[in-house]
C-alpha cells in the first residue's frame, strides 16, 4: 500500500507516481514525446480517450477507471494535454536527439498573462517550488483547446519528471489607462485638443506597442450566464463604463442567472485595473429580490423557502 | 474654456436623442450628465414604442411619428439597438373591457392608425400561452420594443461622430444667466461651459435643473416595477398588455378590474415582453414612493400573480430579479418640450413619464427643430411650458 499524498498534500509525489507506474520507462523516453497521464483519482471523465487521434488512451465502462496509455501508439501530440480537464496530462520528451541534456515539458497553463515564446522562466516542481531554469519553445493556443493554453518549455534532463509548470521571471503590471473622455476636466480637454499632430502620432506609436499587452487574455470568460469576455468588459470601459453597473448595461456582465455573484468581483477588479481606482470607487450592482431565482408560482403565493 | 451653442442637461432616452438631432443640424453640442449614460430611468424601464397606449389624438401622433423615426433610425445607425417591430395585444379579461375597447380602437382607426379588434380565437392562435378564457383584444402591428439603455448608446455613439462632446460624471453647480436673465454659462465640477442655450432633460430630476434658475417644473417622480424572468425558452411573441393598463395609467378613467386586494392596492397592471437576450420581463405596477427605487416585496408577489392570471405557464419559471425606477409625471400625462419663454435660451424637454423611450426619437427630432427656429412637423403647442400657468385645461378623453 502506498499513500494517497494528492489528498493530504494536494499533488502527487514521486514516489506515489513510481508506485502507481504513471511514468514511461527510459527506453519509451529514448523514443520520442509521449504523454504522462497524472490521474490518479477516479472520477467520473472521459474526454482525454474521446481526444486521442491515435486511440493510443483507454478508460472505457465505468467511465470512473482511471485512463490507461498505450505508449506505444502515443506520438506525444499533446492534443490530450488540453481536453483534461483536470490538467492531468503533461507530454515529456526526453529523447534529447540534439544531445544537449535538455528536455521538452509540454503542460496546460490557465494563467494570464501568458509567457511568449523564447521567454526566460522558471521551472516548476507539482509542489510548486521553483527548481531550475527553463526556456519557453511554444505556446499553442487555439480556439479548439477552449481556454486552456499548452505551453512546451525546454528544462534540463535532469528535471523533466519534476517539472510541471512555470513561473515567468518578474510578471508586469498590466494596469492601463482607459482612453475615455470622460470624467476629464473640460478645460484640460480642451487644451489638450490645441495639441500638435505630431505629437498625436507619437501617441498613437505607443498605443499600438502596447496594445498587445493590453489585449492579453481578451477571450477570456469572465461572466458565465453570459458569456463576456475580459476583452468585452475592457471595451466596454473604453467606451466609458466607470463602475460595475456601466459594465453591466454596456455588455450584461452580470445580468443572468446567478446575478453577478460569480463575476462581480472581477468586474471589480477589472475597473480598478484599468481605471486605477480603488474597489470602493467602481461600485457594486444594486441587490435586488429574489435573492435566489423563484419560480413565478411559488412568488405569487409569497413561498419563500 | 469651452463654449457650444447647445448644452444637453441629462444623458437618458430624451437627452440623448435632443443631443444627436442638434448635432444632425449642425450646433455645436455638449451633452452633460452628472453619473454615466442611460444611469437613471432609461435604465430602470421596459422598453416599448406603442401607440396602442395612447390616448387618440396627439398623444397617438406623437407615438407613431416616434415609431416611424424608429424604424429609420434602426437602418442608418450602427448601432444595434435591438429594435423589433413585434406587434402589440391588448387583452380584455371581461365583455365590458373589450366593449371598451372595440371603441377605442374605432376611433384610432378613424385617424388613420393601424389598430384592429381580434376574437378569443385568433388571439389563441397568435399567443397559445395565454389563458384560455380571454376575450379577445386590440391588435396594433406597427408596435416596437427595443433595449433601452441601448437606444442612449445608440444616440450617443451616433452624435459622437458627427461631433457632439459627451461629459459624464459631470455635476452642474451653477447655471448663470446674463442681465437680460438669458442663459449664458454652466459652472460644472469639471469646469465652465459656455453656452446661449440649454435643454433640461434631466427627466424626473428636471425641477433639480429647473431651480438653478429659479423655476419650477412641476414633475413627480413615479415609480415602476418590472420582474425578469431566467432566460427561457419561448412562451410569448408581441407586446403583450392588460386593458386594464389603461387603468393603471391614467387614473383619471374609471375602470374596475375584478382583482385580487393585493393587485388593486398595488396598482398592478400584467404586461409581458420577451427581449432579445431571451429573458421575460413582466410587469408592472406604478406608485408615488419619492426616489425610494427600492424593489417591494408586495408588489413582486402582486405582479407574479397578475402575470399567471394571463400567463398560467410563468408558473413554473423562474423570476430572477426585481427592478424599479422613477418615471417623470406630469399631472396631465403630457410631456413638457418647450422653451422657457421668461429664460431666453432655457428649454425644456422632459416629464414623458413611461413614455420616455417610446417618445424619445420625436421629442429629440422636435426640440432641434424648435431651437434651430423651424416649423415644428406638428403643432405641440400643448406640451408648452407655460400651461402650467394657465387654468387646467379639459382633459382628453380615452374614447
Amino acid at each position: 500500500m502506498y499513500i494517497m499524498a494528492i489528498e493530504d498534500i494536494g499533488y502527487l509525489t514521486m514516489n506515489e507516481l513510481t508506485c502507481r507506474q504513471k511514468l514511461p520507462d527510459e527506453a519509451r523516453y529514448r523514443k520520442g514525446p509521449v504523454a504522462v497521464i497524472e490521474c490518479v483519482q477516479e472520477i467520473p471523465c472521459n474526454p482525454c480517450e474521446a481526444a486521442c487521434p491515435k486511440n493510443a488512451i483507454f478508460v472505457g465502462e465505468p467511465i470512473t477507471n482511471l485512463p490507461v496509455l498505450d505508449e506505444d501508439a502515443c506520438i506525444g501530440c499533446g492534443i490530450c494535454i488540453a481536453k483534461c480537464s483536470g490538467l492531468a496530462i503533461f507530454v515529456v520528451d526526453k529523447s534529447d536527439k540534439d544531445s544537449t541534456g535538455t528536455a521538452k515539458v509540454s503542460f496546460p497553463y490557465e494563467f494570464y498573462p501568458l509567457p511568449r515564446k523564447g521567454d526566460r522562466v522558471k521551472g516548476v516542481s507539482r509542489a510548486g517550488e521553483i527548481v531550475c531554469d527553463a526556456v519557453v519553445l511554444s505556446v499553442v493556443n487555439p480556439k479548439s483547446y477552449d481556454h486552456t493554453p499548452v505551453i512546451t518549455i525546454e528544462v534540463p534532463v535532469l528535471w523533466a519528471d519534476e517539472v510541471r509548470n512555470l513561473k515567468a521571471e518578474s510578471s508586469q503590471a498590466e494596469s492601463s489607462q482607459a482612453d475615455s473622455s470622460e470624467g476629464e476636466s473640460i478645460e484640460a480637454e480642451n487644451a489638450e485638443a490645441e495639441n500638435t499632430e505630431a505629437e498625436s502620432s507619437e501617441a498613437q506609436n505607443t498605443e499600438a506597442e502596447s496594445s498587445e499587452a493590453q489585449n492579453a487574455g481578451d477571450d477570456m470568460i469572465v461572466c458565465r450566464c453570459e458569456e463576456v469576455t475580459l476583452g468585452e468588459i475592457r471595451q466596454a470601459i473604453r467606451e466609458g463604463a466607470r463602475d460595475v453597473t456601466g459594465v453591466k448595461r454596456r455588455v450584461r456582465a452580470g445580468m443572468g442567472l446567478c446575478q453577478g455573484r460569480t463575476c462581480e468581483k472581477m468586474v471589480q477588479q477589472i475597473l480598478c485595473q484599468e481605471l486605477g481606482l480603488a474597489p470602493d470607487q467602481v461600485g457594486r450592482s444594486s441587490a435586488r429580490p429574489p435573492v435566489r431565482p423563484i419560480t413565478f408560482g411559488k412568488l405569487a403565493k409569497g413561498e419563500v423557502e | 474654456m469651452s463654449s457650444y451653442d447647445v448644452t444637453v442637461i441629462g444623458a437618458g432616452a430624451i437627452g440623448t436623442s435632443v443631443a444627436y438631432h442638434l448635432v444632425e443640424k449642425g450646433f455645436s453640442v455638449a451633452l452633460l450628465d452628472h453619473g454615466d449614460i442611460a444611469h437613471g430611468s432609461s435604465s430602470h424601464c421596459d422598453a416599448v414604442a406603442l401607440i396602442c397606449d395612447k390616448k387618440p389624438g396627439l398623444d397617438t401622433q406623437m407615438g407613431a411619428a416616434s415609431i416611424a423615426h424608429y424604424v429609420e433610425l434602426s437602418k442608418i445607425f450602427s448601432y444595434d439597438f435591438e429594435f423589433d417591430q413585434k406587434g402589440c395585444l391588448y387583452v380584455c379579461e371581461t365583455e365590458s373591457e373589450y366593449e371598451v375597447a372595440r371603441k377605442y380602437a374605432q376611433t384610432q382607426a378613424a385617424d388613420g392608425y393601424d389598430m384592429n379588434m381580434i376574437d378569443a380565437k385568433q388571439l389563441q392562435d397568435m399567443e397559445p400561452f395565454l389563458a384560455k378564457d380571454l376575450m379577445g383584444g386590440i391588435w396594433t402591428p406597427g408596435d416596437a420594443a427595443m433595449s433601452p439603455y441601448k437606444v442612449c448608446f445608440a444616440f450617443t455613439q451616433e452624435a459622437r461622430k458627427k461631433g457632439l462632446k459627451v461629459y459624464t460624471y459631470c455635476t452642474i453647480q451653477e447655471i448663470r444667466l446674463d442681465e437680460k436673465n438669458a442663459v449664458q454659462a454652466i459652472i460644472t465640477d469639471k469646469g465652465t461651459i459656455q453656452t446661449k442655450k440649454i435643454v433640461n432633460c434631466a427627466g424626473a430630476w428636471a425641477p433639480d435643473i429647473g431651480k438653478l434658475v429659479g423655476i419650477d417644473i412641476p414633475i413627480q417622480p413615479r415609480k415602476g416595477m418590472n420582474l425578469i424572468s431566467e432566460k427561457t425558452e419561448r412562451i410569448s411573441w408581441h407586446k403583450i398588455l392588460e386593458f386594464g393598463y389603461m387603468l393603471s395609467k391614467f387614473e383619471d378613467i374609471q375602470f374596475k378590474r375584478n382583482v385580487s386586494p393585493l393587485v388593486e392596492e398595488y396598482n398592478v397592471a400584467f404586461n409581458i415582453e420577451y427581449t432579445k437576450a431571451d429573458n421575460i420581463l413582466l410587469g408592472g405596477y406604478r406608485g408615488f414612493r419619492g426616489f425610494d427605487i427600492r424593489s417591494e416585496w408586495e408588489a413582486m408577489k402582486a405582479i407574479a400573480e397578475r402575470g399567471l392570471r394571463f400567463f398560467p405557464v410563468l408558473s413554473g419559471i423562474n423570476c430572477i430579479r426585481s427592478y424599479a425606477g422613477v418615471r417623470p409625471f406630469v399631472k396631465d400625462h403630457l410631456p413638457i418640450v418647450s422653451e422657457v419663454e421668461s429664460i431666453p435660451g432655457f428649454y425644456i424637454a422632459a416629464g414623458h413619464e413611461g413614455d420616455g423611450i417610446c417618445l424619445s426619437p420625436i421629442t429629440g427630432k422636435l426640440m432641434a427643430q424648435m431651437i434651430a427656429g423651424e416649423p415644428t412637423d406638428f403643432d405641440i403647442s400643448k406640451l408648452r411650458f407655460s400651461r402650467f400657468d394657465e387654468p387646467r385645461p379639459v382633459q382628453e378623453a380615452l374614447v
